[in-house]
This record gives C-alpha cells, sequence and structure tokens, in this order.
C-alpha cells in the first residue's frame, strides 16, 4: 500500500537524471579518499561549501576548521568559540560563516580574515544548527530554547529579527528555501513557516526528529528520528513516503542526507558505519563501517560522487568512488 | 588695522609672561633653601609652613611635638589623667533604635513588645541540644579532629531550616521521611485512642483504665522510632570521613581530574586494611551524574565552571575495571553465603597486587614461592537442581489465614465496648499476638479488657480480628514472599524453624519464652517498616508481570531492584545478590529492571490508554525480556500500527512573518498592512480598565462580524473588512469612555473637572471655532450619505431620530461623539466616490456603522454628554484621525501583554503616523488626508495635527474635560458604571 503512494510522488521527485540509471551501487562514493585530521575530540559536523571545493568542520575542541577535502589539506582554523561548536554554514559566495554552538551564541564570521563580524546572542539554550538563507541576508538558528531565531546579517542589530516558538521542545535542525523556514524538533514535528503565506505547516512525525535535510529537488524532506529511523516526508502533503532503518540512532544528534541525485539517502549510524539507501524501495543498498565511533555528520558533494562524513573519534573523512 | 598689525616687525625680545617669572622665581629659591625634590633623600629637610624645622636629630632635641613641645594648648593647659588606650579600648557602640528617637517617641515605644531569651526554643535552648546531639554523634563516629575538643572551639549548629521544618511536620530523629502519616499503623493506633477516649469521657468514674491504656499505644509506637534505638527504618548515620589529607577544607584536588581519585583511591585501598571503607559507591560512578567527567584533550576556560553541557556524551562507556573491586565491599546484609566466592576473590586479588607493590627496599619478589594456594575444582552441580529456592510454605501470617474463621457474632450492645474492642482489634492485627498479649496482661484487672480473656466480647473480639489479619493478610503475604527482606534476614529461632517446616511451639508457652519477646520484636519491627513502605507497588506485581519468570534468580534480583526503587532512596540496602556478576552485566540487568519497571508501571496505568509508545518500543526492540513481558510486546506491535496510521499528522497554523524577516527574504509581507495579531488572553484587569462602555454595545455586533469574517479571514480583503470593523467600534469605544472616567466616578466631584475644562477650553478656543463648523457641517452630509449608502448596500439604516430627538428635547446636548463618527466616515467616502478601495473600505465600515451608531444612540446612552465646548469635537477628530492613520497602533491600550514583535511594529507605524504614504496605514488615512487638505487646506491639518500631538501630552486634561460638567453627570455616570458592571458579567 505504501509502494503504490510511494511511485507517483516519486516520479517528481527522482529526476530525470542520466546518471540517476547509471548509478549503481558501486559508483556510491565507499572509498576512503582523505582523512582529515586535527580536530581534538569529536567533530559535531562536517559541511561542503556550497560548490563542494571546501568543506567545513567543527567540533568539541570550540574550532571551526576549514579544509580541502580533496587534496586533504587544512587550510584554516576559526576559534572564538566558548563552547562545542555544533553546526557551521557558509554562504554560497563562500565569504561568511556562520557557526553556533555550546555557548549560546551564533558567529558570524569572515571567512578570509578569520574574524568575527558579529555575535547573535538571544538563545537560551544551546544552539544546535544554523543556516544562511539564500541571500545570506538572514541567519536563522535552531536551538535547545524551543525557538527558531532569525538573525539579520544586513544591519547592525544583534536582535533576532523573528523568534519561532512554537516548537514545544528542543529544535535539532533547520533548512531554509527561498520562502520557506523549516525545522525539526524533538517533540516530533518538522515545521515549515512559510514566508510568503504566512502559515506554519506541522508535520507531527511521532518521534523525535534529530535532524532534517531537503531533497535537492525541495519537494521532500527527509528526517532522521530517534528511533532510528530515518523519515521521507512529502513536503506539499505531508504523506509519508518511505522508511528506511537498520541504523542506529537513539541519542546522538546525527545528520542524513541524500545524495546529489536523489537516488540514495545517506545516514550514519551510532556503532560508526554508513549507511546507504534505495531512495524508492528503502533496500540498504550498501553499508560499511567508515568510523571508529558515531557517526555525527555526512555531507554530500553537489556534483560529485563525493563525501565527507565526521564522527566522535575525532576525524573527518573524505569519500570517493 | 589687522592687515596692518601683519606687516610690523618686531625687534628685541618679547616681554615675558608673569606665570612663568614666578614659576622660574619659586625654582630658584627652592635651590637656594636646598628644598628641591632632587636633592638625595639624606640631604632634605623638613619644614613646616613657616620654614622652621620641627624634626631635630634624637640627639638634637628629637620630634617637637604638641604646642611647644609641652601639653598645653593654645588656650592653656587642663590637668588630665593619663588613660592608656592600650588597655581600655575605645568601646564600640551598639546603636539601637532608641539612640535616634526622641524622648516623646522613646515614650510611645515603651509598652511594646520584645524577645525575650526566655522563651527563645530556637536559639540558646536549640545551640545547647545541638550540642549535646554532636557529643552523642561524636561518640559513635570518628570526628574531623581527632581526640576530645574543647566545646568553646567546636559550637555545633543548631538544627538547620530543613530539620526544623521537619520536626515542625512531625518527623523525629532516626525516622525516615515518609508519610508516615497515611501509614496505617497510624491509623490503627489513632482509632484505638479513639475509642478508648470515648470510653474515658463516657465513663469518668471508671477508676483507672483511662490513663493506663492511652499509654500503651504510644508506647509501642514511640519506642522503636526513639532516637537512641534506631530501628531497622531510620535513617542511617551519616558517616563522615574524617580528614586525613593536608588540602584546606573544601579543596577538591581531582575536582576536574577525577580519574586521578580513583587511581589514588585505588593506591590507598591497596596500602590499607581492607575493613576501610569508602564513600562513592559503584552505582554512584556509573548512573550518577557524570559530571566532571569531561571530553579528553581540553578543557574549558579557567573561569567557567564544569556543568552538565560539558560531560563528554561521546565517551565510549563506563570504565569498569576500576571500580569493580570496591564493589564487592558494599555492605551486605543479605546473602551471605553468596559474598564469599566475591571476598575470596578480593583476597587473592590482593595478594596478587600486594605481591607486585609491598616489596622492601633491595627484596627482590621471588619467582617462584613456595607457597602455592592449594585450589580445587567446585562440586559438580547436578543437572537438575534449580539454583533457586522455592519455600514450601508461607511464613507466619499465612498461617494464620488458614485459621477457620470464627462465626460470625453480633458485636456487643456497649458501643463503646464495640468501639474498644474494634481498635484493639486493629491493632493486634498489625502488632501482631504479643501486643495482644502485654495488653491483656496490663488489663488483667480491668473489667473492660476482659474480651482479651475470654469474657465479655471475645467472640465479637475473635471475629474482628481474624477479619483484619484478612484486610492485612494480603500486604503482609506479599511482603513476606516478594522478599527475602534485609530485616528478614534477622531470623530468629522460630522464623527459621518455620522454613525448614518444623511445627511451631504452643503461642502459650512462648509466652514465658524469651524467645518470643525477640520474635514479637522483630514482627513488629516488621510491620512497622511494612508502614513506611508502599506495599501497594507490590500487591500488583505478581499478577501484572514477572517479566524474568524464566530465570528465577533474575526475577528475585527484579523484585529486589522493585523494591528498592518504591523505599525510596533514603535507604540504599546492598544490591548485593548478584555480587558474582561482573560490572557490566550488572550495569546491563539494571537497565533490563529500570525498563520492566516502567513497563510494569505503564502496564498498570491502564491497558486501553493508548501510551505514546516509545518506552513500549524500547521493549519491543530487544529487550532481553523473557516470556511475562509478550503480552505488552505485542500490544507495542499493535500500537506500533497504529501511530503508523495516525503519523504524521499535518495541521496548519497562521504564522505571521515580520516585515523584516520579509523583506530579508526578498519576499512580499503577507500581513502588509495589518495590525498585529491579538493580544492572546487579556487579563481581568486589563479587560476591567480599557474596556469601554460602547463596546457592550458592539458586542454581539462585533461578534456576529467576526463570526462572518473569520472563516474566510486568510484573504486580504477579508481580513481588512473585519479589522475595519472591528477598528470602528474601538474608535467608538475610546471616545465614549475612558478608564479615568472610572475613578473619577468614585473618587471626585465635579467642581475640579469645570476648572480643568476651562482652562483647556481657552487654551484650545481658536481652533475650537473652525471645528464645530466642520463637524456640524459633516454631520449634515453625514446623515444623508450613510441612508443612501445604506440602500444601496440593502442594508437597514437606523433613522438618525436618537440624534435629532435629542436635539429636540434639548438643545444643548448633542452627541458628539457619534457624530464625529458618522461625520468622519461619510465626509472620507463622499469626498473619494471613484476610489476603489475607498469604495470597498467604505462600504465596509457602512456595514459596521448601522450597528454601531445605532446601537450607540439607542442604548441609555442618551447621556447628557454636554459639549459645551467644541473642544471635545475637534479632539475625537484628532484621535479618530490618528487611529485610522494607523491601524496597528490601535491596540496601543490593549495590549499590554502582547508580544514584542507587535510592539516592534506598532513602534514602525507610530514613527510613520503621519506620512500620508504609509505602507502601513489603511487605505482610508488616504482618504482621509485627501479630504483634510482639500477641504480646510493645509494650514488647517497641521494645526490639527499639532492638536493632537498636544493632545497626547494633555492626554489627562482632556478625559476629565469630555465628562463636560453638567448636572445630570452624577447620574449618567452611574449608569455608565451600572452598564459596565454588567458587559463585565456579560465577558466572564
Amino acid at each position: 500500500m505504501l509502494k503504490t503512494k510511494v511511485a507517483p510522488s516519486l516520479a517528481g521527485l527522482a529526476r530525470p537524471d542520466k546518471n540517476k540509471s547509471n548509478m549503481s551501487s558501486s559508483e556510491l562514493p565507499r572509498k576512503e579518499a582523505n582523512v582529515l585530521k586535527g580536530h581534538e575530540g569529536a567533530v559535531l559536523a562536517a559541511r561542503f561549501n556550497s560548490d563542494g571545493n571546501y568543506c567545513l568542520s567543527c567540533g568539541k575542541d570550540r574550532t571551526i576548521r576549514l579544509w580541502n577535502p580533496h587534496r586533504g589539506i587544512h587550510i584554516k582554523n576559526y576559534k572564538s568559540h566558548g563552547r562545542e561548536v555544533r553546526d557551521v554554514h557558509v554562504t554560497p559566495d563562500n565569504s561568511k560563516l556562520c557557526s553556533c554552538g555550546g555557548d549560546r551564541q551564533i558567529f558570524y564570521w569572515d571567512v578570509s580574515t578569520g574574524r568575527v563580524i558579529r555575535k547573535f546572542r538571544g538563545h537560551d539554550g544551546e544552539v544546535n544548527a544554523v543556516k544562511f538563507n539564500e541571500y545570506a541576508s538572514v541567519v536563522v538558528s535552531a536551538g535547545y530554547d524551543r525557538s527558531l531565531r532569525a538573525w539579520d546579517c544586513r544591519s547592525h542589530s544583534t536582535e533576532p529579527i523573528q523568534i519561532i516558538d512554537s516548537f514545544l521542545d528542543t529544535v535539532m535542525s533547520v533548512c531554509l528555501t527561498k520562502t520557506e523556514i523549516i525545522g525539526g524538533s524533538v517533540d516530533g514535528t518538522v515545521r515549515t513557516f512559510d514566508i510568503r503565506i504566512g502559515r506554519e505547516i506541522s508535520d507531527d512525525l511521532g518521534q523525535p526528529v534529530n535532524c532534517i535535510s531537503m531533497s535537492n529537488d525541495g519537494n521532500c524532506i527527509l528526517a532522521s528520528c530517534l528511533d532510528s529511523s530515518i523519515r521521507l516526508l512529502d513536503r506539499s502533503t505531508g504523506e509519508l513516503l518511505q522508511e528506511y532503518k537498520g541504523h542506529a540512532c537513539k541519542s546522538y544528534k546525527m545528520d542524513c542526507c541524500l545524495t546529489n541525485s536523489d537516488a540514495h539517502v545517506i545516514g550514519g549510524s551510532e556503532d560508526g558505519s554508513i549507511f546507504f539507501w534505495d531512495l524508492v524501495d528503502a533496500s540498504v543498498v550498501s553499508k560499511f563501517r567508515a568510523h571508529s565511533s558515531v557517526v555525527t555528520s555526512v555531507s554530500y558533494h553537489p556534483k560529485d560522487n563525493c563525501m565527507i562524513t565526521s564522527s566522535v573519534d575525532g576525524s573527518v573523512r573524505v569519500w570517493k568512488t | 588695522m589687522d592687515s596692518d598689525e601683519e606687516d610690523y616687525v618686531f625687534f628685541g625680545t618679547p616681554i615675558e609672561r608673569e606665570e612663568e617669572i614666578t614659576n622660574r622665581r619659586k625654582k630658584a629659591a627652592a635651590e637656594a633653601s636646598g628644598n628641591l625634590r632632587a636633592l638625595p633623600p639624606w640631604k632634605q629637610e623638613v619644614r613646616d609652613e613657616e620654614g622652621r624645622r620641627r624634626f631635630h636629630g634624637a640627639f638634637t632635641g628629637g620630634f617637637s611635638a604638641g604646642y611647644f613641645n609641652t601639653v598645653g594648648t593654645k588656650e592653656g593647659w587642663a590637668p588630665q589623667s593619663f588613660t592608656s588606650s592600650r588597655k581600655n579600648r575605645a568601646e564600640v557602640k551598639q546603636q539601637s533604635i532608641f539612640n535616634f528617637l526622641d524622648e516623646d517617641e522613646k515614650a510611645e515605644l515603651e509598652g511594646t513588645l520584645g524577645t525575650s531569651s526566655q522563651f527563645d526554643t530556637f536559639g540558646f535552648t536549640a545551640a545547647e541540644h545541638a550540642r549535646k546531639q554532636a557529643d552523642k554523634e561524636q561518640k559513635q563516629r570518628p570526628s574531623a579532629i581527632p581526640g576530645p575538643v574543647p566545646d568553646e572551639l567546636v559550637l555545633p549548629a543548631s538544627e538547620s531550616i530543613g530539620v526544623k521544618l521537619l520536626l515542625k511536620m512531625g518527623w523525629r530523629h532516626g525516622r525516615a521521611i515518609n508519610d508516615s502519616r497515611a501509614s496505617s499503623l497510624y491509623d490503627a493506633r489513632r482509632e484505638a485512642r479513639k475509642a478508648l477516649l470515648a470510653f474515658a469521657s463516657e465513663d469518668a468514674k471508671a477508676p483507672c483504665p483511662a490513663d493506663e491504656p492511652v499509654e500503651e499505644p504510644e508506647s509501642f509506637t514511640v519506642q522503636p522510632s526513639d532516637d537512641d534505638t534506631r530501628s531497622s527504618q531510620s535513617l542511617p548515620a551519616f558517616v563522615c570521613n574524617p580528614k586525613q589529607d593536608l588540602h584546606g577544607l573544601g579543596y577538591d584536588p581531582f575536582k576536574h581530574a577525577p580519574e586521578f581519585r580513583e587511581k589514588k583511591r585505588l593506591h590507598l585501598l591497596n596500602d590499607k586494611q581492607r575493613g576501610d571503607r569508602k564513600t562513592m559507591s559503584i552505582k554512584d560512578s556509573l548512573f550518577g551524574s557524570k559530571s566532571g567527567k569531561a571530553a579528553p584533550g581540553f578543557g574549558i576556560g579557567a573561569l567557567e565552571e564544569y556543568d552538565a553541557e560539558d560531560e563528554d556524551i561521546y565517551a565510549a562507556g563506563y570504565d569498569f575495571e576500576e571500580t569493580c573491586i570496591e564493589d564487592d565491599e558494599e555492605p551486605s546484609r543479605l546473602g551471605i553465603e553468596s559474598k564469599q566466592p566475591s571476598r575470596l576473590s578480593i583476597e587473592s586479588k590482593q595478594k596478587v597486587v600486594a605481591r607486585d607493590q609491598g616489596v622492601l627496599p633491595g627484596f627482590k619478589v621471588a619467582s617462584v614461592s613456595d607457597y602455592q594456594l592449594e585450589r580445587f575444582d567446585p562440586p559438580v552441580i547436578p543437572k537438575d537442581f534449580v539454583p533457586h529456592h522455592k519455600f514450601p510454605g508461607p511464613l507466619e501470617t499465612l498461617k494464620k489465614l488458614d485459621v477457620p474463621s470464627p462465626p460470625e457474632v453480633p458485636p456487643p450492645d456497649d458501643s463503646n465496648l464495640k468501639l474498644l474492642i474494634e481498635g484493639v482489634a486493629k491493632l493486634v492485627a498489625r502488632c501482631g499476638k504479643l501486643f495482644e498479649d502485654l495488653s491483656r496482661k496490663k488489663n488483667q484487672s480491668n473489667p473492660l479488657f476482659s474480651f482479651l480473656s475470654g469474657g465479655n466480647g471475645h467472640d465479637y473480639y475473635e471475629r474482628r480480628l481474624w477479619e483484619e489479619h484478612q484486610k492485612f493478610g494480603d500486604q503482609a503475604k506479599l511482603l513476606l514472599d516478594g522478599k527475602l527482606s534485609p530485616s528478614t534476614q534477622k531470623m530468629t529461632a522460630e522464623s527459621r524453624g518455620k522454613l525448614l517446616g518444623e511445627k511451631p511451639l504452643e503461642r502459650s508457652s512462648r509466652e514465658t519464652t524469651t524467645s518470643s519477646v525477640a520474635s514479637g520484636e522483630f514482627q513488629l519491627q516488621f510491620n512497622l517498616s511494612d508502614t513506611f513502605k508502599k506495599p501497594d507497588s507490590f500487591s500488583k506485581l505478581p499478577e501484572v508481570a514477572k517479566p524474568f519468570k524464566d530465570d528465577p534468580a533474575k526475577q528475585e534480583r527484579f523484585e529486589q531492584f522493585l523494591k528498592e526503587k518504591y523505599e525510596g532512596g533514603l535507604r540504599s540496602t546492598g544490591y548485593t545478590a548478584a555480587s558474582n556478576m561482573s560490572e557490566a552485566a550488572r550495569a546491563r540487568e539494571k537497565l533490563d529492571f529500570e525498563a520492566a519497571a516502567e513497563a510494569i508501571e505503564k502496564g498498570k496505568r491502564g491497558k486501553e490508554s493508548m501510551v505514546p509508545t516509545q518506552p513500549l518500543d524500547f521493549l519491543a526492540s530487544g529487550m532481553q525480556f523473557t516470556s511475562g513481558g509478550l503480552e505488552q510486546v505485542e500490544n507495542s506491535h499493535a500500537e506500533d500500527l497504529v501511530t503508523k496510521k495516525m503519523y504524521p499528522r499535518r495541521e496548519e497554523f497562521q504564522w505571521r512573518p515580520s516585515p523584516i524577516l520579509c523583506k530579508r527574504f526578498d519576499l512580499i509581507d503577507p500581513f502588509m498592512g495589518k495590525p498585529p495579531p491579538a493580544p492572546r488572553a487579556r487579563s481581568k484587569i486589563d479587560s476591567l480598565l480599557f474596556i469601554p462602555d460602547s463596546v457592550k454595545v458592539a458586542k454581539p455586533e462585533e461578534v456576529a462580524i467576526t463570526n462572518r469574517d473569520v472563516p474566510a479571514a486568510q484573504t486580504g480583503a477579508q481580513m481588512t473588512i473585519e479589522d475595519v470593523a472591528e477598528q470602528e467600534i474601538e474608535i467608538v469605544a475610546e471616545n465614549v469612555e475612558r478608564p479615568v472616567d472610572l475613578y473619577k466616578a468614585i473618587f471626585s466631584d465635579d467642581s475640579d473637572d469645570d476648572v480643568e475644562d476651562l482652562n483647556t477650553k481657552k487654551a484650545q478656543d481658536p481652533e475650537k471655532k473652525t471645528e464645530v463648523a466642520t463637524t456640524a457641517l459633516n454631520r449634515l452630509i453625514a446623515g444623508d450619505f450613510l441612508e443612501s449608502l445604506g440602500k444601496e448596500l440593502g442594508f437597514e439604516v437606523p433613522p438618525d431620530t436618537p440624534y435629532s430627538t435629542n436635539k429636540a428635547n434639548d438643545l444643548r446636548i448633542e452627541t458628539p461623539n457619534s457624530d464625529s463618527g458618522n461625520a468622519k466616515l461619510s465626509t472620507g467616502t463622499y469626498l473619494n466616490p471613484g476610489n476603489e478601495t475607498a469604495q470597498d473600505g467604505d462600504s465596509q465600515k457602512s456595514k459596521s456603522i448601522p450597528v454601531r451608531s445605532g446601537g450607540y444612540n439607542s442604548g441609555k446612552h442618551t447621556v447628557g454628554l454636554l459639549n459645551v465646548s467644541g473642544k471635545v469635537n475637534e479632539d475625537k477628530f484628532a484621535q479618530e484621525d490618528k487611529k485610522v492613520k494607523s491601524p496597528s497602533s490601535r491596540r496601543r491600550n490593549w495590549s499590554s501583554s502582547s508580544s514584542s514583535e507587535d510592539e516592534r511594529s506598532r513602534k514602525h507605524s507610530k514613527r510613520h503616523r503621519y506620512r500620508s504614504s504609509d505602507s502601513y496605514s489603511d487605505p482610508s488615512s488616504d482618504d482621509r488626508e485627501h479630504y483634510c487638505s482639500r477641504s480646510k487646506g493645509k494650514r488647517e491639518r497641521s494645526s490639527r495635527e499639532k492638536s493632537s500631538r498636544s493632545r497626547k501630552h494633555s492626554k489627562d486634561h482632556k478625559h476629565r474635560s469630555r465628562d463636560s460638567p453638567s448636572r445630570s453627570h452624577r447620574g449618567s455616570e452611574r449608569e455608565h458604571s451600572e452598564a459596565r458592571k454588567e458587559k463585565r458579567k456579560r465577558r466572564d
């Protein structure tokens, strides 16, 4: 019953990509190309920049590091956070960074100088995730204080320009589209705030949502839940399209993502392995042990078959086909 | 002149300024006298202001002091006896309130109460008590400072506030903190006492029985809970660790490095005898807070404290290897036989350690030791052996239940006797036979208690006793078979015999033996402990779930665990049954237990009510539960299906992005030009203060309007409709009533109104006249237009009769408020008939207006609001003007509790109030502007703005002046307040 539902809506989802048919499990990035070492302690997030040439990682050692993952070079170190850094995001033009973490602040960095341009204070708890909007004019942060806050990068005010506090529990993750703010919370909801029509759409999954990530075509939301399953939601209808299981995700903040062709779902596991699921039939296409400990973050290259993973074991690994 | 000056050529040296000269002179003088700073110190001399040397060398006169080196003064010399301040220090004055009072005030204060140490129960006496207590405690345990401590040095603190509070609530030293009040023993005791008291009061002449029996239950209960005896349910005395290191008090060298603490402790442990107590139990380190356990490699700043956030949640697991030795040492009251192997292992381990460490310098550990521990293989356990001993029969209380019930007996006629019997039976059932025996012995002479020894009412007593046993049997039974509790560990000969299946001795014979006392005591304790726990929690256990049925030992441990859990944290009985298990296994098992306990709890709470699936999911996903938990697992499966159907669930809400957010996202604000969302809940006070009268009248209509509009309120146009309607209503509302008036009506009289009014009138006189003229004109136009518009739209427009009748009746009385409302509206529409948006907005307005004006005029509110000064009218106008222009500010008075967002937008709109091209302004505001400029010209408008601005300053004046003086003023006010009351009622 589920599959019959899935099929039509996925027709739109899976792009008519020529790669897609070719994209078998053999082309999944499973070979370790580089290990980026430098973080002391757990690495909590690793993110590609928008063109995929660089990547950023942040971790328990209160630093943000900029790498060239393809050559395995550490480029720069951003130090200013007072506690662990939980998330980092870079603007599309690579000029600015934003980061957040345990010190309840959002830092707005200049990439080239490594200086903090602005600090946004206001969250009453740790900040779990942070994202720029498309124009890099607004930073939206998700915090332990059950709120999403939008901060203005253009003006000099350090007050949030919007506080969304309709969540009932910690907001773990945030995604932005051109017109929407989407947040995933431990209260089990994925809430979409549509700025255009002024509506809040709440999809209750019934399980604490750990991480959300958008499909590349923007039609679906991938929500990793703490019951060790990843759920795929249709954004327009709120339908549950598919569930991906097999990994362990019960207590850590862990990322999940889709490949750039939207053909596979990638998720880490608490035992250090990486899972690839087929998007449509939810079968585990591939699974390998990537790290010795919890995989905190996965990020997929926007164009190539390349992936970076970070782990509590302190390393960031680059995977290629 | 200036230009001339420039051409001058100066010769010679210019004359120096005076300051410079004086400076130089001073310098020279200083140099001459050798008094310059630059001189080396030994060459410098101290001189006074007159240039005399006052310090001489020690041999040339010393220091010249006083008045020319005498004790005299300028005025002369007065003899005085010398007092050394060395001994008589200046006294510290104790200030009291009397230092600052005048005589008469002191006299007034004479008679007041003061404190007296005589009645001080907390200060001195409490301190005394505390000292005694401390003495006693010191005898029991090693103190921080070895040896006897002089009392002056160590003053024990009196009871802490917590203890005081507990004491006030009936707690006593040595008692567990529990709801002992609710305990059944307490009830029984009270009942017995009640019975006795009732009897005593009735039968005052009865010789002695009143005294003795009352005392008896007391002696039973007080004794075991006495401070000294420290019965089984008392708190364990907290054993302080004597301070043995050289660090300062409270200094913890291992605060941020707990692993070293472990190391050190281990080290000490190996060095010392095994008997040493350790403070931290393994369970603490396992399941307690892990704070201070930071991630390796880096810390946090020196000024920051470790807290929960800094825990290394990513740490691999628990480190057992260091602590497993200690745990075996946990005081165990249970399972001596099970403890044996663990002790052995400790000893052997220690020997190994000692071999490594305890080597004297110069000696070497022998590679081959002569002494070899002989080891024997354990005996082979027969295959059919079950390592769980099941007791063949239940214990004593159950035996009692087996006794055939005595026949039903009608209670004795004497109700007092009946009460007494019931009380005693209850008590006996609780406290055991011993109580009965004792009371029988004591009351041998008392005829009342003859029922104990087979006299009057004995049958009934038997019956009651049996019933009571029946009643409490279950509880006791569960307690008995549920555990080999710590208290049962103290076995008496009888209980042991019972276990072995021996026939119990006769009761009569037991009475005389000492062992009977012991057994009685045991039972008493047992029952007391029963009362302090919650036996109910076990009562369902056997039926509901035995999650570990397959493994009886485990099941037993589980029950033990449950018991500990329900007992609360006050007393931790050693969790020793599984001491032969590895630490990891134990930890896992404990987790299992917790999960199972939770599941059972859940199951108990009601199987029909579908619990959110998470905990049950936890159960389902591969816990090592055996058969017992099966139904629940299935249950959760079913629930899973249910939830799958339930989730995901989609809901939609209204959400208002802030305008700046829209701007930054490059989107058009969907709520552009709309007022901020309504404040959520207005408090009662708010509604009391800020809801004016006419709202009451308009209320039903408002509701109707909103009802009509709200369902479709998503679209912008309709939103505006609603808003406009509301706005209109509120405008009127504001005009009619102000919160100030409520107080004015009550607290002030009209006279000052007059004065105020006159003042303001004078001030605004010139503006007034033109306003009056325009409003009069407007009114005329308004009436016509409204009618025609109403017809056009198919609405019934009430004729302006109230107004006209007013006019007819009393020419002086006008209703300027309603008028101005009409006027405003109509003029706006009248002058811009072609404007589409205006038409739209105004047609909506007209919808609401009949409602409003009709309501207003037809109500009781043909109020004598005398508009002698047209200023009021003008005020209204200005006010409305403002209102319309800044729709979002319309709630300024209302939304005291509104969100900051609202506030911001409100500010925003305020800022733009006077700009005609404000994006937030209502379409009609444009019309108004238009109208204003056309009809009155620029000057007029500016003057109005001015007036409205000045209005802000003189708001207060206006409020007063609006209720202009009139004879009927008071009456009308009364009406107002009455109406207000009504309205409030309706709101509530």
